[in-house]
């Protein structure tokens, strides 16, 4: 399937997001997949084509670092948006240093959620 | 005219030789008579002389100790029973020998026979009238030890004497097995770094043993007193030594620790107990040891520093795992509620407005926060688990449980502990484990506040009296730091502290707890120094019901935080 937007790709165990999110980054003007799971996304056929993708970080199965190396090993260069629930100060840096765009911690801004996008389209 | 005169001169003549006669015939008449009386005085004499004998017979014969005689030449005149006995030779045998040849080793016999002819010579003698002790031979020719006494018999002539000797291999063997045993002590108490002591206490006499000197560094020969005693007790423990002692002078039995404070400023940590006993008269005496266990002290505090650091660096570590497992489950839904309510306001500014698309947001936003609220509903479940049992419970025994289960720690904290525990309290109906963790809270509070006192004993008092008609009271009183004047109404509240390695939720769960049993727990300062924690309870048939279950604090505060650490 073909995207006549640029395609932002939602991989969260949780249902909350992966329901709101995407209604969101539609309206900012994206198209947006959402899996439950790291290993969902890996098995689909969007990796080749998207252009930005929201990652949580903690999820049951494999993590959302563990899936920034699984595309790194695939030669998939995605940028890439960390997402987490779990407000740790340290984490952002570490996530950074591992080549992430940005680092959000839920609950987090509109505001916050396009200047990542942004930073992450222009890498592209 | 010679024939007239001779009839006349020889009546003369008869007349005078019968006076003669008659007078020698009442001489020897006397003389026999004295005769007579002499030989019945020698009789006499001799007679006495006989019982003499035998007494002196009977009693060398009987006599325990070896009794020998010897004459000038030191030849050996009499040789008792006893002596033979001990030496191994009949008296035929050695009775006309040089003593020296008999009974003195041959190392010694030239010794014997100088100071025999010196005496002879001098009338010096370095033996006579004392009491010695030296080695005999036996007929064996094994030597042993033996006490000797040596008198001069005293008669005219040549000087003859008489010894007595008595073997002492048993009394030297004792004497060597008491030397060695007290060695052996003295050796043991030095290793063990253990002093023994006694205490007369009617004559306030000290008996200490070395090793006792040496922990108190004082001179082996110096007189003990208390006042000795007390110079040498850290400053902070002289208010508990003072009381041990007189506890001991009561003969109670003693285990306890203090400081010492020596001279040159270091402290040593001191184990002593100790028990009273009577000695044959009936009067007290203390008997006790004293052990030296600064080393292993100090070790302690080392380890006990690490492990209460490790404690509290579990407790912020269980703390932090708590605020983030709580913040994660919470956040969840609120990424959700703001990220829909975003998308809401987008589609009601679009043009036209997405209404439809709005509604839906919206109600994800509702139901986002409906699951926000779950979670605080569902923590709050966790902590209400355990449900509080309803039994009579006698206080006072609670507290005696809860006693003995930190009299350890309030004597390595240098507390002591007074009881006031009253005689038939009522029993209270509730939860026997949930008042003990209350009355713990309350007794390490105490002892927290009291951490930081030195000028001052730090007393520890726990009393429980009725209070009112139907309620009972217990009573923690410390010496400590005392209350905050700003800080006595936030005291109860969750996460107050004023200790760096306290949570500050053992007041707030106590008071929860007690509020559960329909009772009223509350803290007031002290006339002096410190504060005292009070809580009364209604007593009877009045305990825990389930309207008055506060879910939160149904759990001791560790448990607590075990099961809110499993959330995540």
């Amino acid at each position: 399937m073909m995207y006549k937007r640029p395609l932002v790709t939602v991989v969260d165990d949780d249902e909350s997001v992966r329901e709101s999110l995407p209604d969101l980054l539609k309206e900012l003007g994206y198209a947006v997949e959402a899996f439950s799971s790291a290993e969902a996304f890996l098995a689909s056929d969007c990796i080749g084509q998207t252009r930005c993708l929201v990652l949580d970080i903690a999820m049951p199965g494999m993590t959302g670092p563990e899936l920034q190396r699984e595309l790194n090993n695939r030669r998939h260069a995605i940028p890439i948006v960390f997402i987490t629930a779990r407000k740790d100060e340290n984490v952002r840096p570490q996530m950074l240093d591992r080549g992430a765009v940005e680092c959000l911690f839920k609950p987090f801004s509109e505001k916050a959620l396009m200047d990542a996008l942004n930073s992450a389209l222009t890498l592209n | 005219m010679k024939t007239n005169t001779a009839p006349k001169e020889l009546d003369q003549h008869v007349a005078q030789r019968t006076t003669e006669l008659a007078a020698a015939n009442e001489a020897l008449k006397r003389e026999i008579a004295e005769r007579r009386l002499m030989e019945e005085k020698l009789r006499l004499e001799e007679k006495e002389l006989k019982r003499s004998e035998a007494r002196m017979a009977a009693i060398m014969d009987s006599a325990l100790d070896c009794i020998v005689t010897i004459d000038h030449e030191g030849r050996i005149t009499d040789f008792n029973p006893a002596a033979e006995r001990t030496f191994g030779y009949p008296s035929g045998e050695v009775v006309g020998r040089l003593l020296a040849d008999v009974i003195i080793p041959p190392a010694l016999r030239m010794k014997h026979l100088e100071g025999l002819s010196r005496y002879l010579a001098t009338g010096e003698s370095r033996m006579l009238g004392k009491r010695l002790e030296m080695t005999a031979v036996r007929a064996d020719g094994s030597e042993f030890p033996v006490e000797l006494a040596i008198t001069r018999i005293p008669l005219d002539g040549p000087p003859s004497f008489t010894g007595y000797l008595r073997d002492i291999t048993e009394r030297k063997r004792s004497e060597e097995d008491l030397r060695r045993s007290e060695e052996y002590l003295t050796e043991a108490q030095k290793l063990s770094l253990t002093g023994s002591f006694g205490w007369n206490v009617s004559t306030d006499e000290h008996f200490w043993s070395d090793e006792t000197f040496r922990i108190f560094e004082y001179e082996i020969s110096a007189r003990v007193t208390v006042q000795m005693i007390l110079n040498r007790v850290h400053p902070q423990d002289v208010a508990l030594v003072r009381q041990s002692i007189a506890r001991a002078a009561n003969g109670e039995h003693l285990d306890y620790e203090c400081r010492l404070l020596m001279p040159g400023g270091s402290v040593k940590y001191i184990h002593i107990v100790g028990h009273g006993t009577r000695d044959q008269e009936g009067r007290l005496e203390y008997i006790g040891a004293v052990q030296d266990v600064t080393h292993r002290r100090l070790s302690e505090q080392a380890l006990g520093a690490v492990r209460s650091e490790l404690a509290r660096v579990a407790r912020f570590t269980s703390l932090g795992a708590l605020t983030a497992s709580i913040a994660h489950e919470v956040n969840q839904p609120l990424s959700g509620i703001i990220t829909n309510a975003s998308t809401c306001l987008r589609m009601l500014a679009a043009d036209p407005p997405n209404v439809d698309g709005a509604r839906e947001t919206a109600r994800r936003t509702i139901r986002d926060g409906n699951r926000a609220s779950e979670v605080i509903t569902r923590l709050r479940t966790l902590f209400s688990k355990r449900d509080s049992t309803a039994e009579s419970v006698d206080l006072n025994e609670a507290t005696s449980e809860v006693i003995a289960l930190s009299m350890s720690d309030l004597q390595r904290a240098r507390i002591t502990l007074r009881q006031e525990l009253a005689d038939e309290l009522p029993p209270v109906t509730g939860d026997r484990v949930q008042i003990q963790q209350v009355i713990l809270n309350l007794m390490l509070n105490a002892c927290d506040a009291m951490s930081s006192v030195d000028d001052r004993p730090r007393e520890l008092v726990i009393a429980t009296q009725a209070d009112g008609e139907n309620r009972v009271r217990l009573k923690v009183r410390d010496t400590g730091v005392g209350l905050q004047p700003d800080g006595a109404d936030k005291l109860f509240e969750a996460f107050y502290t004023t200790k760096n390695n306290g949570m500050g939720i053992g007041l707030f769960v106590s008071r929860s707890i007690i509020e559960s049993h329909h009772g009223r727990l509350w803290a007031s300062p002290n006339d002096g120094p410190g504060a005292t924690f009070s809580f009364s309870i209604p007593s009877g048939f009045a305990g825990v019901t389930g309207a008055h279950k506060p879910g939160a604090v149904r759990a001791p505060c560790e448990a607590q935080e075990q099961r809110i650490g499993r959330i995540a």
